[in-house]
């Protein structure tokens, strides 16, 4: 047996302790930042999509060249950097200075207080597309810096609205021609009218989109209550009005649609929607507009150059707006180097990197000049003479009449609220009214804590 | 009693004088062994037991930790709140489906392959090993592995329902489908934790005992049922009782498949905690809703070893 009874024991055990709690204690500290502990160093979180990794690869080693500022970029799923967000601001800990955020969180951080203005550091803040900067601004500051928007819009398989065959048979069925929808209507029969068919050996679904629970149902059936006039909220956020008329119309035409998506409807994520325009397996979809260019890729696409996209056809009421989403840079307010980190994130987003990026497949870009680049317009897909951006037209003209999901800070609830009852009506288990009922009951509860 | 006993047993119970070396009047100080035990206790102190009570506090507030304020003290207002709450007992109800269901499949199936390689057979050990692989794996990995594989129009599993004329199955998009799918995914990765236990226990089973009841004319079904289930109580215990525990706080195939749903058939209490703790930060609600779950888990437990303990005495 050991013993320490000896006073040159006594000490050496006190000593193996001290160390063993030491090491134990430094280990805690394993998971944070290297802090280099001067203005140097900056460390940041974005989301590891093309807009983090052309941050983390390209742009912020060139950024450390020219000034000598080191940028740490971390790449982080979504969820995870809203649960980094949210716990390391309750510690109002400083080990991240800059955060890539989904602009819905811009609510809740900024009543929160978390997030610093970045007012004074933006170059040219009207050249940015209105309703970016609107998305990034709470209580009349501007919390966040635009990286990337990307408006829902109509994908369509041109090859296939082309098709001499399909074309007369969707002739001789309705009495009309075949051309893009342009109202819910129209594409409603368009979807009923593909789905089902064989085109290029593969057997068509009418449509898809995201209608997984958890985000992706609501985004999608965003897009549809928009253009059909439903407001999920009064005008102060004091009342869930989920079951006006409009709503609920919306709500049963999204429902109904479901039916003519491909199998397993409920699950579909963004990355199972665009595998199937890739596969070629669908004959349109909602989706966001900056994703069409992963159908271009010859590498996982048998339908290069064959996706064009369009405005969400427009409600009864002759509404088209199609759901926004969009990623923003922001600063923490626990930051000790929050001046070097807003001139890094401000510099993000000069007028030459807005397209910097948007060339390297990082979202669609956030400037208005941008979409007039010549750079972008005049790139085609290698062996073709198929514009690469060929959607830069059509996104512009979406984010005209776009709309951001509901601006408070109860957002992520309402989402995950929503989407319960939402997975409930597509599945068949509540009737649409139903659904919304219940919906509107537990939100209108959450807003009342 | 002799004299000498007496003195012999008096000298026996007479205090010991300081030992050699120590100094007269003070009490032997092991500074030595606290101090050993010292980070053990700091680490437990830090991360068990000053947690636990911080949530216990926590529980009794109510606090949003994105809006900056100060939690309040409301008392037992958000316990009183959940057991009112749809969703709260949804999720008790998904759970204790998921944990009677999944542990009692994991048991039968694991005993029968454990009793399957009570006695070696060419082979044994290669199928011994590959039985086990299952459990290596993350169940991060594992409920990756099961979206991909189980999803309808690309996954392997559809693709072949498909080849042979069978339709195509929405495993974790049906309500009716999704918590038997996600108990089978519990079932095919724990099942060889509890055969690795249940067969090592019934090696340790003496042979002789095997032979005698053999000579009694004893059937197996017999021996079985007479003299494995009493030897292996004990392994069968520790072995269930960490899985109950382990089932009670299944998360990550969760997480990975269907995210509670559709609608809210998966939606198991440590899932609806960080639904309500890390999606909408509302700690001390998810604090109350941990509370619950232990509770429920100590009831279970202690039932079970109560029920079990009771047996022995009798």
């Amino acid at each position: 047996m050991i013993s320490f009874e000896g006073r040159g024991r006594r000490l050496t055990g006190v000593a193996v302790a001290a160390l063993a709690t030491t090491a134990l204690l430094g280990g805690c500290a394993a998971g944070a930042p290297q802090a280099e502990g001067d203005d140097t160093t900056l460390n940041a979180i974005f989301l590891p999509a093309a807009w983090g990794t052309v941050v983390k690869e390209q742009l912020a080693p060139q950024y450390e060249a020219e000034t000598g500022v080191k940028v740490n970029v971390e790449l982080i799923a979504r969820d995870a950097i809203h649960e980094k967000m949210a716990t390391l601001f309750a510690g109002q800990d400083s080990s991240y200075d800059i955060f890539n955020l989904d602009y819905n969180w811009i609510p809740e951080f900024g009543q929160g207080g978390h997030l610093v203005p970045l007012d004074d550091v933006v170059e040219d803040p009207s050249d940015f597309l209105p309703l970016s900067l609107e998305v990034a601004t709470w209580g009349d500051q501007l919390l966040g810096i635009p990286q990337t928007v990307h408006p829902a819009v109509l994908w369509y398989n041109s090859a296939l609205y082309n098709d001499p065959e399909t074309q007369a048979a969707y002739q001789e069925k309705t009495g009309d021609a075949l051309t893009v929808p342009a109202t819910m209507d129209e594409w409603f029969e368009q979807v009923k009218f593909f789905d089902g068919r064989e085109f290029n050996g593969q057997t068509l679904s009418g449509w898809a989109a995201q209608a997984a629970k958890g985000f992706g149902n609501v985004h999608t059936w965003l897009s549809f209550a928009f253009s059909y006039d439903c407001q999920p909220f009064d005008a102060d956020f004091t009342e869930s009005t989920l079951s006006s008329p409009e709503c609920i119309e919306a709500t049963q035409r999204w429902a109904d649609m479901m039916q003519y998506m491909p199998a397993g409807a409920n699950e579909l994520t963004y990355d199972n929607v665009t595998a199937a325009a890739q596969q070629g397996t669908i004959a349109t979809a909602i989706q966001w507009s900056w994703g069409q260019f992963a159908t271009d890729d010859p590498a996982t696409s048998q339908t290069v150059g064959q996706w064009e996209i369009a405005p969400m056809p427009a409600g009864p009421g002759g509404t088209s707006a199609g759901h926004l989403a969009a990623w923003v840079i922001s600063v923490s307010k626990y930051s000790t180097k929050v001046d070097e980190a807003k001139k890094f994130a401000a510099w993000l987003e000069t007028k030459e990197n807005d397209v910097f990026q948007a060339k390297n497949g990082a979202g669609d870009p956030v400037r208005i000049s941008s979409y007039e680049a010549d750079e972008l317009l005049s790139e085609t897909l290698p062996d073709t003479d198929v514009p690469r951006f060929r959607r830069l037209a059509t996104t512009l003209e979406a984010m005209q009449s776009a709309q951001p999901r509901p601006r408070f800070a109860g957002e992520e609830i309402w989402e995950t609220t929503l989407s319960t009852e939402l997975s409930a009506i597509s599945l068949g288990e509540r009737s649409v009214e139903e659904g919304l009922k219940r919906a509107d009951e537990a939100q209108n509860r959450n807003l009342s804590d | 009693m002799s004299t000498s006993t007496q003195i012999g047993a008096r000298a026996a119970v007479t205090p010991l004088g300081p030992r050699p070396g120590r100094r007269p009047g003070r009490r032997p100080v092991h500074a030595g062994r606290y101090a050993v035990m010292f980070p053990g206790l700091l680490f437990l102190a830090a991360f068990a037991i000053y947690p636990t009570i911080y949530s216990l506090v926590i529980s009794l507030t109510k606090w949003r930790v994105t809006t900056g304020e100060e939690p309040r003290f409301v008392g037992l207002e958000n316990y009183a709140t959940l057991l009112a709450d749809e969703a709260f007992w949804n999720s008790v109800r998904v759970t204790v489906v998921f944990v009677v269901f999944a542990v009692l499949i994991e048991f039968l199936l694991a005993f029968g392959l454990a009793l399957l390689f009570f006695r070696n057979f060419p082979g044994d050990k290669v199928m011994r090993a590959l039985i086990l692989m299952p459990m290596l794996v993350a169940p991060v990995a594992v409920g990756l592995l099961a979206r991909f594989s189980l999803e309808p129009t690309f996954g392997i599993v559809n693709q072949l329902l498909r080849a042979v004329g069978l339709p195509t199955t929405e495993f974790l998009g049906s309500p009716a489908l999704a918590l038997p799918t996600l108990i089978a995914i519990d079932v095919w990765q724990w099942t060889p934790f509890l055969f690795l236990i249940l067969l090592a226990a019934m090696q340790g089973i003496p042979e002789e005992v095997i032979e005698a009841s053999k000579l009694d004319g004893a059937s197996w079904p017999r021996i079985i049922w007479h003299q494995f289930l009493p030897l292996l109580k004990y392994p069968i215990l520790v072995g269930v009782l960490l899985r109950l525990i382990d089932s009670f706080r299944v998360y990550d195939i969760v997480f990975m498949t269907t995210r509670g749903g559709p609608v809210d058939a998966t939606s198991t209490m440590s899932w609806q905690i960080y639904d309500v703790g890390f999606r909408s930060f509302t700690i001390s609600y998810a604090a109350a809703y941990s509370w619950l779950l232990l509770i429920l888990v100590l009831l279970v437990v202690n039932t079970l070893l109560r029920r079990m303990s009771s047996g022995t005495e009798r």
